[in-house]
């Protein structure tokens, strides 16, 4: 029998297109006739856009086009205009001369050369009217508004959440803040399009294709049939390549007045400000315990910065609802709009904000009752979700605890802050609950077999790098029992949608649901698939089987079998002279959500190194262990825990964007000024999973892992480097400044 | 990018010859291009010097010599300067990416262009790019600008490592201009902001750096450089310390100083060089000096953090030469 290579490591099935180049992202169409929108941003924070001198950009060499306010592209609004989207834009570029935001869209020069277009742009001479924009988040905080209604799961006979924490015999109380992050990835967002009789081909990366088809076919007015997106190679995404930025709307509206394809590419600098990032925060936590550090309650209250050009904003607090067993728990989510971008979600966009939240507030619960942090969580283990009371599906937490906290050496943590040195470093441990809730979409795949012995397994998924190409080999591999090399995935396309969606459905990678979308989904494909091939394998009048009945043809590993006779797949089609025999299976939640909750779950351990002359930061070594069911390529999934720490060092330590209060202008909207980690920032990952099955969530046992790692190493860090120097930082990111008081 | 001239005349000669109001050499371009595209630098000619004889990395009776067209990488991995001025191979070994040092000559690092992001942002006023308009950094953001040197009209720190290490060892450019060659020290090359702050150094239009010269100083075997930043690499400094003892029996005999990160020029300290010449090789002795170090500074909202992340950078980098 083939040997299932689900739970080992595979390399990726597309890794040698994109190693050698071949792999063809949006930008590389390079369609005859193309031409290139490049994009005008406002120079100011708020006002309108009082003139425009385009004549000396029209001059210029190579120009075709010039869309300004004045002389807007024609696009119906939004989708997002019904803030209800909860994500998105409520204005398109252009289609009036309100300037929202500084590097607000307000003009696109196309020509025949990327250079022309840019070199023409810089030509253009725009003048406002100017209003002073109101873009601080840190004044906006004490005036914020309700972004939902608050929470409050209370025990019987507490009335409030501030009774609940008067009535604990300890409580810390502390404020954490952080600035927003972007997050630019390595692929800029790019789109070429291509009108060919009334079709509409957008080459562009996307989280997920069907909903980028859904998203632009309103807004150049054609029924999302004839919007079709190819998508098979997305350079990142976290997120950011969920919404249709400015950029795949325009070259579609361009491409249909121009009569040829544009493509529009988004600089690095753009980036910034025409796509999404995630919000500033601000959260207070406040927790009551006994002395022995049992939890009584939690008071987490968030504020997140909004736009006033989009409903985007980010819900922390709600991580606090899913980790800790606690009677009482409040949540709440305050907004303060501002004349900035519009934000949008970007990996593990509540959790990442919360558990540093709630995961540094542990820690200084922790320190003031004077137990150790890991003992601390395990006093507060919950074997129910706590907002709900819903049993989990399947949690081993404790153990990601135990066999964390051996591999790494937690035993070695000294007693006392700021007191372990080594040579010029000051030496600290700290740790986190990772915690990401497990979702699944319904998500359709076809699974077919072919003459020529390979099987094709498709679907409108997407592989933003998180392996999905390879998990559709895999999974496809192990259903249909034959090696990976005969598995043709394929993704990253909406006509392999193979069932009607609806707006607002996510099929792709998104919320760490892809695997666990996509492989269950395959999985009962195959079965079809297989049921179908026996089916023609009894019916055909060529086939070796035929005239038998269906149960006593056999399928396994490919090889079909009834008594004696026996014949692959590729040679039954090879004898009936049949191309293909396929089935397309969607599946999706049933009711078990009805009977438990569900999530990823993991422990995450960190060694920081502190210069004791100069105070700055660096990340040792860490550990993270993870119960996220089955793990169904370990080398990919490797990947993204350590992708996610990676996050996680970028958050503590390194990242925020600097929101210039009186202009609104980001000071560092570059990867020069805004430092992301480099390879020297990150130390080695011990990276264990310990593969429970989950199948009470799917068939197959797998959970997301995706985001999970995000939700939560930044605590993890930042604990460390309380634990190193004493001093406890609520402002993130940690940078030396802020370590330099002792 | 504007559309411009191009040619690469291939003597030192002919390129002084056809420099012109508005032309500007072309070494690795790592500056230069880079600013052309932001259209901060937008020259009508462009001169590439890449086919002059300025290359070279050698030590003579005047003492280590580094043609202006080396590249960074090349200097740092010499075998001479390693082991004569560690202070330089770690200077350039802490700058940019192997990617860039490969491109970025020795030249082109001393003349490279503030960091600052206003005057990277032609949206922006800057004194220095557009004299007269304004500089937002002064109540704007600010964390990485200078503390030491700074003026009413300018306040960006000066980037480059090497130019740090060059003047704590008195090094000196060779300059070749239309009315013939001349030497300056590299201290002096540099000019404060004032109210002229668009004038940077005191090269005249036209004129060629050919060489750097360090001068003999067998102490400088015992140098170091220290580079303070956010991240562990790819970022300019914070701060840094360029720092050399001519150590003896314990006794810091002689000893150079200077600071980079925190000054609108590469800065050397005298003072604290003077507090601890004659002094025993000690921490409270280095804690003592380095207090002088931010003598006059003048911090603003967002690097106040400054004056004293830059004492203790020379304390780091005094005591790791002790031992
Ligand atoms: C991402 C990035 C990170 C960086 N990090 C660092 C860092 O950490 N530390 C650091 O010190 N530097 C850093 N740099 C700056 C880099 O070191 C300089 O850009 C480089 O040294 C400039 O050299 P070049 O040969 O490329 O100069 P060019 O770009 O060719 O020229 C720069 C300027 O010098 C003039 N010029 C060049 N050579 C001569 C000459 N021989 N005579 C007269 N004029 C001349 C040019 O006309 C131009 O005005 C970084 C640069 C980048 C892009």
């Amino acid at each position: 029998m083939t040997r299932s290579p689900v739970g080992t490591p595979v390399r990726r099935v597309e890794g040698r297109l994109k190693v050698t180049g071949a792999a063809r992202y949006p930008a590389d169409h390079n369609l005859s006739d193309l031409a290139h929108g490049y994009l005008v941003l406002s120079t100011i924070g708020r006002g309108t856009v009082r003139s425009m001198n385009v004549d000396p950009v029209r001059a210029a060499p190579g120009v075709l086009a010039v869309y300004t306010p004045f002389e807007p592209p024609p696009l119906e609004p939004p989708w997002a205009q019904d803030p209800t989207a909860g994500i998105g834009y409520l204005q398109f570029p252009m289609q009036d001369k309100e300037v929202r935001y500084h590097g607000q869209v307000i003009g696109m020069v196309v020509a025949r050369t990327f250079e022309q277009a840019r070199d023409a742009a810089a030509l253009l001479e725009v003048t406002y009217q100017r209003r002073t924009p109101n873009a601080s988040f840190a004044d906006g905080v004490p005036h914020a508004t309700q972004g939902r209604p608050p929470v409050d799961i209370l025990a019987a006979g507490t009335g409030s959440i501030d009774e609940a924490l008067a009535r604990s015999e300890v409580t810390v109380t502390a404020t954490y803040t952080q600035h927003p992050e972007h997050h630019n990835p390595m692929e800029p967002h790019a789109t070429t399009a291509v009108w060919q009789g009334g079709h509409l081909t957008l080459y562009c990366g996307a989280q997920a294709p069907l909903l980028r088809a859904l998203q632009v076919a309103p807004a150049v007015g054609v029924d999302p049939a004839r919007v079709h997106v190819v998508s098979p190679h997305v350079g990142g995404g976290f997120g950011g390549k969920v919404v249709a930025y400015p950029q795949s709307v325009l070259a579609a509206s361009a491409a249909r007045e121009l009569g040829r394809p544009v493509r529009v590419v988004v600089t690095r600098e753009q980036l910034f400000t025409v796509t999404g990032h995630r919000p500033a925060f601000s959260q207070t936590v406040s927790l009551g315990a006994d002395r022995h550090g049992r939890l009584n309650a939690i008071k987490h209250d968030a504020v997140s910065s909004g736009s006033v050009a989009g409903p985007y904003f980010g819900d922390p607090a709600d991580w606090s609802r899913t980790v800790y067993r606690c009677p009482n728990i409040h949540l709440g989510a305050r907004v303060v709009p501002l004349d900035v971008p519009p934000a949008t979600i970007m990996r593990a966009p509540n959790e990442e904000p919360g558990s540093f939240a709630l995961e540094s507030a542990m820690d200084e619960l922790a320190a003031t009752l004077g137990v150790d942090p890991l003992a601390l969580r395990t006093a507060n283990y919950s074997t129910t979700h706590p907002g709900t009371g819903l049993p989990w599906s399947s949690k081993h937490l404790d153990e990601c605890y135990r066999v964390g906290a051996d591999r790494f050496g937690w035993h070695r943590r000294a007693a006392e802050p700021g007191t372990r040195v080594d040579g010029d470093w000051l030496v600290g441990m700290g740790m986190a609950t990772l915690v990401y809730p497990a979702a699944r979409f319904e998500m359709a795949m076809r699974v077919a077999f072919r003459r020529d012995g390979t099987a094709d397994v498709a679907g409108a998924t997407a592989d933003p790098g998180t392996g999905m190409w390879t998990v559709l080999a895999v999974v496809g591999a192990d259903s249909l029992g034959i090696p990976i090399h005969r598995i043709r995935p394929d993704l990253g396309d909406s006509a392999l949608a193979s069932s009607p969606l609806v707006p607002g459905m996510l099929a792709g990678a998104g919320g760490s649901t892809g695997t666990a979308s996509a492989a269950p989904a395959v999985r009962a494909a195959a079965e079809s698939a297989i049921r179908a091939l026996r089916k023609h394998a009894v019916e055909h009048d060529r086939s070796p089987f035929h005239g038998l009945s269906v149960e006593d043809v056999h399928y396994r590993d490919g090889v079909l079998h009834a008594g004696r006779a026996t014949a692959t797949f590729g040679e039954l089609l090879t004898a009936t002279g049949t191309g293909r025999i396929e089935a397309v299976e969607a599946t999706g939640q049933g009711d078990e959500v009805t009977r438990h909750a569900f999530a990823s779950f993991g422990a995450c351990f960190c060694e920081v190194r502190v210069n004791r002359w100069t105070r700055e930061p660096r990340v040792a070594r860490m550990t993270c262990v993870v119960d996220a069911g089955t793990i169904i390529n370990t080398a990919t999934a490797r990947n993204q825990i350590v992708g996610g720490i990676v996050w996680g060092v970028g958050q503590a330590l390194l990242e925020g964007a600097r929101v210039d209060p009186a202009s609104g202008r980001i000071a560092n909207a570059n990867l020069a000024d805004y430092p992301i980690p480099v390879n020297a920032d990150i130390p080695p990952v011990d990276v264990h999973f310990l593969s429970y099955p989950d199948t009470v969530f799917n068939p197959l046992g797998a959970r997301g892992i995706g985001e999970l790692s995000t939700a939560g190493s930044a605590a993890a860090i930042v604990n460390a480097v309380y634990d190193a120097t004493g001093i406890r930082v609520r402002d993130l990111p940690v940078t030396m400044d802020k370590l330099l008081a002792r | 990018m504007r559309p411009f001239e191009f040619a690469a005349p291939d003597s030192v000669r002919q390129a002084l010859h056809q420099a012109r109001d508005g032309s500007a050499y072309l070494a690795g371009g790592t500056t230069l291009v880079d600013l052309m595209k932001l259209d901060v630098m937008t020259p009508t000619l462009v001169l590439d010097l890449n086919a002059l004889p300025l290359r070279g990395i050698r030590v003579d009776r005047h003492g280590l010599r580094l043609g202006a067209l080396e590249p960074m990488s090349e200097v740092a991995a010499n075998g001479l300067v390693a082991t004569g001025y560690p202070m330089i191979t770690k200077a350039l070994l802490l700058s940019a990416s192997p990617q860039l040092r490969n491109m970025a000559t020795i030249g082109g690092n001393l003349l490279q262009r503030t960091r600052c992001g206003y005057f990277r942002d032609t949206a922006s006023p800057c004194n220095k790019r557009a004299p007269g308009s304004g500089c937002p950094a002064i109540d704007g953001d600010n964390r990485t600008h200078a503390v030491l040197g700074t003026s009413a009209q300018c306040v960006a720190t000066h980037a480059s490592d090497l130019a740090v290490a060059l003047v704590a060892l008195d090094a000196s450019v060779v300059i070749h201009g239309a009315t013939g060659t001349r030497r300056m020290p590299v201290a002096e090359l540099y000019l404060l902001p004032g109210v002229t702050p668009h004038q940077e150094h005191r090269l005249r239009p036209g004129e060629i750096i050919a060489e750097v010269v360090v001068p003999t100083l067998d102490w400088a075997r015992r140098s170091t450089y220290v580079k303070v930043r956010d991240r562990s690499s790819f970022e300019f400094a914070l701060t840094s310390a360029a720092v050399a003892v001519d150590l003896r029996h314990g006794v810091i005999e002689d000893v150079r100083v200077a600071a980079g990160g925190v000054g609108t020029t590469p800065w050397r300290l005298p003072a604290v060089e003077r507090a601890l010449r004659g002094r025993p090789m000690r921490t409270d002795v280095f804690e003592a000096a380095a207090m002088v170090a931010s003598h006059g500074a003048k911090p603003l909202t967002h690097n106040a953090f400054k004056p004293e992340l830059l004492r203790r950078t020379i304390v780091r980098a005094l005591t790791s030469l002790a031992v």
